[in-house]
């Protein structure tokens, strides 16, 4: 008994088999997390190599250097770029997607085993550091404070951070912006002289007096005592009357050579929400951690911590990633309704009969929800990869049990009974379902072999699409038949109400048929021209192609911007901040209505703080953090605000640097970015041509922002020490050098605890005393002769700092990344970039070229073509199979040409970028344009078979199998529509795939429905002569064989 | 005793045991998949791709008193579905053990 044979006759045991599958579906969809893409694996690993007191150079020379050349040779490195700077060489290396990454890591580690006996002795061990996702915060909180402003830090960490990160998933919380409290305790210089004691008498003598200290047990009687002496301070004050030191037989209170101020550290980030001074939180996820469930958790725990604060203290999100991720997964989910209806709707208006379309439309739900239990299986989420793959899916996995359905209703109006139209019908279209669904497993399978960017995001989206063919293949032959064996009947009288409905459309479907097998019968007899013409419309869709951009990926509007200024270095921070509010309130007052918060952060960083030590900071760095209401609801773009914003930082001359991104940044989703390497040894010469490049850059329209990765020569106050002096008083460079830093930085002298906590007590000159030159030169250090100034010993000069020195592949590098405006090209900027290049005069030794996300570009565009072509050869091999045939397969392979046209002219008219969303689109076209053919040609030759014709053959099967291939098509397409026309949150990601599928799709059907029949005719006719010529050739020669034989037979003989 | 032979088209192969069995006749020979075509208008069934349905057959050795029923009731099962195909023949029996 076959398949559909036991279908049908057990339709239980089918029912409850797809009941099963979709209860398992289910099941997996309840348990899957959200999530914006797939799991993009890490394929980066940093090694950091510290070495003290090294100078940029030295670091580059003697420890990045080496470790390059050991680190160059470890297997699918793509990349390895290094920064040497000031004490540390971090070095990155850039893996090639789909390694394992601990594989990776471990053969990093035998290679730094190797290489770490010819690193310089005091250089410390590297480290290895893999980078992941999980590092870019998930949520960012800003606070805004007025009185409590002081305290801040410590309402926020016992109130805020504490009951954040026990939240399940939350890996770090760190606050930024709010000092911490220090205990500072402020020498004055001149009566530290007088009294002859140096700041680190006084920090031991404070180190040395808050201490408890156990003196150990006793016996009184029957009972034993501990002994303790507690001597740590309860107050800060106390301090003041510490005996510090004794002069002329006196002793000397700290009182008498310092000041106790008990406030906050003396250099810390500002940070200011919508010109408001407060603090920001940001939260970081556990790795592995469904960020939509943690930002979910931490909404709902805000309310109840805002209880928990001060009246003046209030707490608002800043960046919540979740709520992108949740707006563009409801609009995502909003266009598969939409496709669903319209399917829907489609399969009643062609097929006219309510419970054929019910039978139909069951398989979508079916094939779709079990694409669930695969992503639960493999530990996927829902995401817009694997939600566009069920938008897409819709239109197609509908299309196998139309064919069924139709064939069954067939053998019905002949007269069999349902149960029996069902077996028999399904039985007789069943091979011809498999091949169309093979030929759609051509294309998605080798979508799941491809490597790079590229097969992070195509990989899912092979295995859903095929899987969910593979069901709803499954569905057509089962519970498609069964259900028509219960639910079909010959219709013998329909209802008047339906009739008053559907008539209308009906005639207008036969009128459609009548129309085009008149064209089919003019486009068969006039062969050559149809044939013209469409190659005609070929070329000139090629033309379009000219006017086309490309990019890499489509820039998503995440309503999100980052903006870092930076001014002069050693600007002060008052400065800094009169500038970040002055630009606040341009921002507020011009963006106003877009923008949901403006943040900014001012400062040098403290050292324990994570988050704020890892990006650049000081007191010029101003870093601003805006988030804007969703793309839906404003009419700028993010893109266009940006470079508005960006305009209105020209306006302000005192700013040196700046940049403003939108989104996460990085290579998927921000503004596109044309990025020039360039390679070359010398500082001067390759910082020049740098400048002089990104000058040419900034002329350009197309061009909003040029960054060049080099920084400037940073001015500094070097201490110049004399040996041989500094001998002479008995001290040497180091500790000279420790005076200075205890006297300037501050030495720690000991921990004051109150309530648990513990703040840092700092003694170091009071502020007065570090404001000059002079002031340094007047330090006092500590000879065996008593306190000698600086300036006995050295001087004080001014010098400007290296900068980093980066290097990529080995080799030294500046890189110079120019931001597209909003709508311009990665491809228009790339071509003006190079016609730059072409016109400067570049010295020898140095190199320039393109790389960043146009590299990434050219190679998933080398990716996806060899995917092209292994899916046209796949989908060759699936047709010339089924057809046992390769002429009819060559005709069918020229629908993907018009498709190329389709997507091409798609394009052009929407003015859309060609990038790898749409190439994705051009590459599932090409299962889905030869299907119509596939169709068509088969009734063709099935008409030709039953002893039709040529062309009555191609009139006959034109005028049948029209409304199949209009129907399956018109699902596909309609199925798409909401996809290309969405406005909503995210809908700038699949949109060029809509448009390029719909393009493709509608282009190549039309093209597809005349040609092929042309161009059949034409084989054909050719084939007809050729086996007429052979049987003529056949006869003569069997005539000439009747007549010459004897002749022919004795020439034999004679030979 | 009269052989009767009917040919028709696979659909028809449960309705036409029915007929039988309505009218007392037990036995029968069932030829499953054959090919054929109708003497007048009916369309071949090859199970090819041009033609993909296929023809059934059955023998059966009946008492001549069920032959006229027999014959009337695959009669009215044809003029319900003419498309399908279904014929039936009777000749006589001579011997039989």
């Amino acid at each position: 008994m076959s398949i559909y044979e036991s279908a049908v006759k057990k339709p239980i045991m089918t029912s409850l088999c797809f009941l099963a599958i979709a209860l398992f579906g289910v099941f997996s969809f309840s348990k899957l997390p959200i999530d914006l893409m797939p799991d993009i694996e890490t394929n980066t690993i940093m090694v950091f190599t510290y070495y003290n007191g090294a100078s940029a150079e030295d670091i580059e020379n003697n420890v990045s250097r080496p470790l390059e050349n050991t680190l160059n040779s470890v297997e699918h490195l793509k990349h390895i770029t290094s920064n040497s700077r000031e004490n540390v060489s971090v070095i990155t290396l850039e893996f090639e997607f789909g390694y394992d990454i601990d594989d990776l890591t471990n053969d990093v580690r035998d290679k730094l085993d190797m290489v770490a006996s010819a690193l310089p002795d005091d250089a410390n061990n590297p480290i290895i550091f893999k980078f992941s996702t999980d590092m870019i915060p998930i949520m960012m909180l800003s606070v805004k404070a007025e009185e409590s402003q002081a305290a801040l830090y410590k309402i926020l960490d016992d109130n805020v951070v504490n009951p954040l990160a026990r939240i399940d998933g939350v890996g770090t919380v760190s606050i930024s912006g709010a000092p911490e409290r220090e205990i500072n305790v402020y020498m004055d210089p001149a009566k530290m002289e007088a009294y002859n004691i140096p700041v680190e008498s006084v920090s031991a003598a404070i180190g040395a007096e808050n201490r408890n200290i156990p003196g150990g047990t006793f016996d009184i009687g029957n009972n034993t005592y501990a002994l303790r002496v507690e001597g740590e301070f309860s107050d800060p004050k106390e301090m003041y009357d510490i005996v510090v030191g004794n002069f002329n037989g006196v002793n000397v209170f700290l009182k008498d050579v310092a000041t106790i101020h008990d406030n906050v550290q003396e250099r810390a980030q500002e940070t200011y929400t919508d010109g408001q001074q407060g603090a920001m939180i940001i939260v970081q996820k556990q790795s592995g951690g469904n960020s939509v469930a943690i930002s979910q958790a931490i909404r709902d725990a805000l309310p109840e911590l805002q209880k928990r604060l001060p009246s003046d203290v209030k707490i608002d999100i800043i960046v919540d990633t979740s709520e992108n991720i949740l707006q563009t997964v409801d609009t995502l989910s909003g266009t598969i309704m939409d496709a669903l209806v319209f399917v829907v709707l489609v399969v009643f208006i062609f097929l006219g009969r309510w419970r054929a379309t019910i039978i139909i439309a069951i398989t979508i739900p079916f094939s779709l929800i079990a694409s669930f239990i695969y992503l639960y299986a493999t530990g996927g989420s829902i995401n817009m990869i694997s939600l566009s793959c069920l938008s897409i899916a819709i239109g197609s996995v509908v299309d196998d049990a139309i064919v069924v359905l139709e064939n069954v209703t067939t053998h019905i109006e002949r007269g069999s009974s349902p149960q029996n139209a069902a077996i028999h019908g399904t039985n007789e279209v069943g091979v011809s379902v498999m091949a169309s669904t093979l030929t759609m497993f051509a294309v998605f399978f080798p979508l799941t072999m491809v490597t790079g960017m590229a097969g992070v995001l195509f990989k899912q989206l092979g295995w859903m699409m095929c899987i969910i063919m593979l069901i709803s293949l499954v569905a057509s032959l089962t519970l498609t038949p069964m259900m028509c064996a219960k639910m079909l009947k010959l219709q013998k009288k329909q209802s008047k109400i339906f009739l008053l409905i559907y008539r209308p459309i009906q005639k207008v479907l036969d009128a459609i048929d009548n129309g085009y097998a008149a064209i089919i019968n003019w486009a068969v007899r006039h062969r050559w021209t149809v044939l013209a013409g469409c190659f005609g419309l070929f070329a000139v869709s090629l033309l379009c192609a000219k006017g086309i951009k490309s990019e890499f990926f489509p820039a998503n509007d995440s309503a999100r911007a980052s903006a870092k200024i930076e001014l002069p270095v050693g600007t002060r921070i008052d400065t800094s901040r009169d500038i970040a509010l002055k630009l606040t309130n341009i921002w507020r007052e011009r963006y106003g209505k877009d923008i949901k918060a403006c943040n900014f952060t001012v400062g040098q960083a403290d050292e324990n703080n994570t988050f704020a030590s890892l990006s650049d900071n000081g007191s010029h760095i101003i870093s601003f953090n805006m988030s804007f209401v969703p793309s839906d609801q404003r009419e700028l773009s993010i893109d266009e605000i940006c470079d508005q914003m960006r305009a209105d930082v020209k306006e302000f001359p005192e700013i040196a640097k700046s940049n403003i991104s939108t989104g996460q940044g990085g290579g998927m989703g921000g503004q596109s970015m044309a990025t020039f390497e360039i390679y070359g040894y010398d500082f001067k010469e390759t910082d020049r041509l740098a400048k002089e490049f990104a000058n040419e850059m900034k002329k350009s329209d197309l061009i909003t922002q040029v960054n060049i990765s080099r920084s400037d020569y940073q001015p500094q106050y070097r201490v110049e020490f004399d040996r041989e002096k500094l001998a002479m008083h008995g001290l040497n460079l180091s500790t000279a050098a420790t005076y200075i830093r205890n006297r300037y930085n501050g030495a720690l002298a000991t921990y004051y605890r109150e309530d648990g906590e513990e703040y840092d007590v700092k003694v170091r000159y009071n502020p007065e005393a570090r404001q000059s030159i002079n002031d340094i030169e007047n330090i006092k250090l500590i000879g065996s002769n008593g306190l000698i100034s600086l300036r006995e010993v050295g001087k004080v000069v001014m010098n400007d700092m290296p900068p980093t020195i980066e290097r990529k592949d080995r080799e030294r590098i500046v890189t110079v990344d120019a931001v597209m405006a909003a709508g311009a090209a990665l491809s228009d900027g790339v071509t003006y970039g190079q016609s730059i290049i072409e016109q400067m005069e570049i010295p020898t030794g140095i190199a320039i070229q393109v790389a960043g996300s146009y590299e990434d570009q050219q190679e998933s565009n080398r990716d996806l073509g060899q995917l092209a072509i292994i899916i046209l050869v796949l989908v060759f091999i699936v047709m010339a199979s089924q057809f046992e045939s390769l002429t009819y397969p060559f005709i069918l392979m020229f629908s993907v040409v018009f498709a190329l046209s389709g997507v091409l002219l798609g394009l052009f008219i929407t003015g859309s970028h060609l990038n790898i969303m749409s190439m994705l689109g051009g590459i599932m076209l090409i299962g889905m344009v030869v299907k119509n053919g596939i169709v068509l040609i088969d009734y063709i030759m099935l008409l030709r078979e039953r002893g039709l014709g040529i062309i009555a053959a191609c009139v006959g099967a034109a005028k049948s199998r029209l409304r199949p291939v209009l129907m399956t098509t018109c699902t596909t397409i309609l199925g798409m529509i909401p996809m290309a026309v969405s406005q909503g949150v995210g809908a700038e990601m699949w949109r060029p795939l809509g448009i390029a599928v719909i393009g493709g799709l509608t282009i190549s059907t039309i093209m597809t429905m005349i040609y092929v029949p042309a161009m059949y005719s034409i084989f054909a006719a050719n084939g007809v002569k050729n086996k007429r010529r052979r049987i003529r050739k056949q006869r003569e020669l069997n005539e000439y064989w009747k007549e010459h034989k004897q002749e022919e037979q004795l020439k034999h003989k004679d030979k | 005793m009269k052989s009767v032979f009917i040919t028709f088209d696979i659909s028809h192969k449960e309705a036409v045991i029915d007929i039988l069995t309505h009218n007392n006749c037990r036995g029968f020979s069932f030829f499953d998949h054959m090919q054929g075509r109708g003497s007048v208008s009916g369309e071949p069934h090859y199970g090819t791709h041009a033609w993909p349905s296929m023809c059934g057959s059955i023998i059966t050795v009946v008492e001549d008193k069920h032959v006229d029923n027999i014959l009337k009731e695959i009669k009215a099962l044809d003029e319900d579905s003419p498309q399908l195909g279904l014929r039936a023949f009777v000749w006589s029996i001579e011997k039989s053990y």
